[in-house]
């Protein structure tokens, strides 16, 4: 073999090596940010004999966004602050720990995060657990032991930089970001060296090209002309503050060798503050994973108002679009669009509202650009503007991600049919403080129903089918082989759905409301199994009101667009495992 | 008195130099706002000069938005990232001088110190409005039909 041949042969494999078809070694299980999985066992025909085979409470009570790993019959699992890593012996009856791993980490932490202190999960390389601590830090630990083999510190907390984002590990660089769209961060990506945990390059998504890591030639932006783009989008200096935190999801293509991620809302909200296009904020960026460079990035919104931060996944898939097949990119924005793109050029081939939407009457894939309704343009000068559809939790989540069965061509998420009024103000920032300016109350959209999970055709941007929610729906979805997609509710219900019908084949009360991403594995005894988190959080820490229980000095008023969830869920912490 | 200028200006002259840098942080260390350490001894601790009066409450009201205080809190104070402010229960305690420290010193959860930016009197008329706050209705019962 070619040294050439080889390299691409590592590429495409998963980045641990070891780790087996019916193990879950990454986030999204692949580098196309799927969450499919080509398990069969459980089927249309036999979901409704789904039961509970184990669960344990991780000790935590808080939101519990992303996911286990579990690699050769070792399920690991990441709390939300204080960040405990956990690794649990599914060889052996009850599961037993092998270890666990209690980092020190800054609890100023917990009050700098955004929107409570969450973790997205881990990341599973070359027989270490890499993921980040909520202070900044990276850390590595090794598989087989537990022992922290390096830390790393990649944010600043006095500026506002925390780090509940979980890393991609892509040819020995483990690539990571920061949240801090709400404080005035200056936004950025690093890869760190696997072995060492050294940076070898940080690329900040706004700013001087130099610092952008866009160079001449290389970088070729499919809509968007000229040099500095993210410098002259912006007022002098005010880039510097601008946002563009990283906090979703990344995928990676070995063939083009290119990763993708999206970047967070700008700051401050108030768009007033900050006249231009502010690039590169609430877009797509591709990279080099090997050192930053930037490749292609394509605005979603320009000059976000709304803040439509663009962190969500970007499902890598060959789709027939337009009658021909392509190589695509699929990304379910914060703004209710879905668009799916060439993911070689970054050029828009399908951009279509998913949820109701109404800042923008379309998107122009002549230009790129959303066509805006100027009576939704926000600012300090303008007052409440009243009725923007959807809010800023998206139509999706960027914390929910989304799945793609190759079987059926769809793609599935978790929505919210909710609008806000969006009332900003000029704000002023102060290190370590939020930097916002809006006040953006929520009601239910069209219809009075607070959430639906959907399910998306991308080749011609069409909802095939949705099952509607009361409340918000916020949790993950896979999809598998078995035709059969899994999803959690906010009131406390995990689900199996037909993927081709949406009929809810089985349900489970799990404890607390899910915002956590469910997986699906082989378990040691061959069979497959399904495991997901329960534990209400994330923003609905912020916006539940009264779902939380563990603090009497901390009493507050239900929320008034959803006044009885606290009526059926509480905070909590659970791992489930479900199977046959 | 309108306290906007005051805090601008003081925001502004922190920006310029005249304090140390933050050091960097431990567990039992503070976030500093603006990164401005509070000046070493701190002032005197007594009862608030404020107390009761609307129009301290008022001018508090204001501070409590121009220092972000409502972006962790949330507006009117009724819980965020950071807990409720008007729940008539305090984690630190709720005397003049207990929420005056916890404003002035911070505290280890994430809440950051202001006593480096904000002169006493402004921090006394934060306490005067969080004081001024009425608890919500549901405290300490909820009940559905
Ligand atoms: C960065 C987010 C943040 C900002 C900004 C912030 N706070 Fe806090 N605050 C918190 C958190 C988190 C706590 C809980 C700290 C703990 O438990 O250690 C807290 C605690 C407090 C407490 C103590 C509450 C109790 O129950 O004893 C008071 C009083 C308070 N904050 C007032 C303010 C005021 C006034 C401002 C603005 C001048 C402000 N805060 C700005 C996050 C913040």
């Amino acid at each position: 073999m070619t040294r050439m041949a080889v390299l691409t042969l590592l590429a495409v494999l998963p980045a641990g090596g070891a780790a087996q078809r019916g193990d879950w070694p990454m986030p999204a299980k692949d580098y196309a940010a799927t969450r499919y999985s080509d398990l069969s066992e459980i089927t249309g025909a036999n979901a409704g004999r789904l039961r509970p085979v184990w669960s344990f409470s991780t000790g935590v009570l808080g939101g519990h966004e992303g996911q286990p790993l579990v690699v050769e019959h070792t399920m690991y699992v990441v709390t939300p602050y204080p960040n405990v890593l956990y690794a649990f012996d599914l060889t052996r009856e009850g599961y037993p720990l092998k270890w666990k791993y209690r980092p020190a980490v800054d609890p100023n932490a917990t009050g700098i995060a955004c929107c409570d202190a969450i973790n997205r999960g881990a990341f599973y390389a070359e027989g270490k657990i890499v993921y980040n601590l909520l202070d900044g830090h990276t850390v590595a630990v090794a598989a087989a032991t537990g022992q922290e083999l390096w830390k790393t510190r990649i944010a600043d907390l006095s500026q506002g930089e925390t780090t509940p984002v979980a890393p991609l590990v892509v040819k020995h660089r483990v690539i990571v970001g920061a949240s801090g769209g709400e404080f005035g961060i200056h936004g950025w990506l690093k890869g760190l060296d696997l072995e060492t945990g050294r940076i070898v390059w940080t690329a900040y998504n706004v700013g001087p090209d130099s610092e952008v890591l866009a160079k001449p030639r290389i970088f070729k932006p499919f809509y968007d002309r000229g040099a500095e783009l993210g410098l002259t989008s912006w007022p002098a200096d005010v880039w510097k503050n601008g946002g563009a935190p990283v906090w979703g999801w990344m995928s990676y293509d070995p063939d083009l060798d290119l990763l993708y991620y999206g970047t967070g809302n700008p700051a401050p909200y108030n768009p007033e503050q900050r006249a231009g296009d502010n690039k590169w904020t609430a877009s797509v960026l591709a990279r080099r994973p090997e050192d930053g460079t930037l490749v292609w990035a394509y605005q979603f919104t320009p000059h976000d108002g709304w803040d439509y931060d663009a962190a969500s996944e970007m499902i890598l898939a060959d789709l027939v679009v337009g009658g021909r097949p392509r190589k695509v990119l699929v990304h379910f924005d914060k703004n209710g669009f879905a668009y799916t793109m060439d993911r070689a050029t970054g050029e828009v081939l399908v951009a279509q509202p998913f949820v109701d939407v109404n800042w923008a009457k379309r998107v122009d894939v002549a230009t790129g650009r959303p066509v805006v309704d100027s009576t939704k343009l926000t600012g300090a000068s303008r007052g409440n503007v009243k009725h923007v559809c959807p809010t800023l939790e998206g139509g999706k989540s960027p914390a929910s991600p989304a799945a793609y069965s190759p079987r059926t061509g769809l793609f599935y998420l978790a929505t919210n049919n909710m609008c806000m009024d969006y009332q900003a103000t000029r704000a002023t920032r102060i290190a370590g403080t939020p930097f916002i300016g809006a006040n953006t109350p929520y009601h239910a959209g069209r219809g009075g129903y607070l959430g639906a999970f959907i399910a998306w055709d991308a080749g011609v941007g069409k909802k095939v089918w949705q099952t509607t929610e009361p409340f918000p729906v916020w949790s993950g979805a896979v999809v598998t082989a078995g035709d059969v997609v899994f999803y959690g509710t906010l009131d406390g219900w995990f689900k199996a759905a037909d993927a081709r019908t949406g009929k809810v084949l089985w349900r489970f009360k799990v404890g607390s409301g899910v915002v956590g991403n469910p997986i699906t594995f082989t378990g040691a005894d061959g069979r497959q199994y399904v495991a997901v988190y329960a534990g209400i959080g994330g923003d609905w820490f912020l916006l539940s009101g009264d779902v939380r229980s563990d603090d009497p000095a901390d009493v507050r008023p239900p929320a008034d667009f959803m006044p009885d969830i606290a009526r059926h869920t509480s905070q909590g912490g659970i791992v489930w495992i479900f199977a046959l | 008195m309108d306290l906007r200028p005051l805090i601008l200006a003081l925001v502004v002259s922190a920006a310029c130099g005249g304090h140390d840098a933050a050091p960097a942080m431990g567990h039992e260390a503070r976030v500093f706002a603006g990164g401005v350490i509070p000046p070493a001894g701190g002032p005197q601790v007594s009862g608030n000069p404020f107390r009761g009066d609307r129009q301290s409450a008022a001018e508090g009201e204001r501070t409590f938005g121009v220092m972000n205080c409502d972006g962790c809190h949330g507006g009117g104070a009724v819980g965020w990232v950071g807990p409720s402010l008007r729940d008539g229960r305090w984690r630190y305690g709720g005397s003049d001088g207990e929420i005056f420290q916890s404003i002035y010193y911070g505290q280890p959860h994430g809440m950051p110190a202001y006593g480096g930016l904000l002169p006493p009197g402004a921090i006394w008329k934060l306490v005067t409005y969080l004081q001024s706050l009425e608890p919500p209705a549901n405290v300490p019962t909820q009940s559905w039909k």
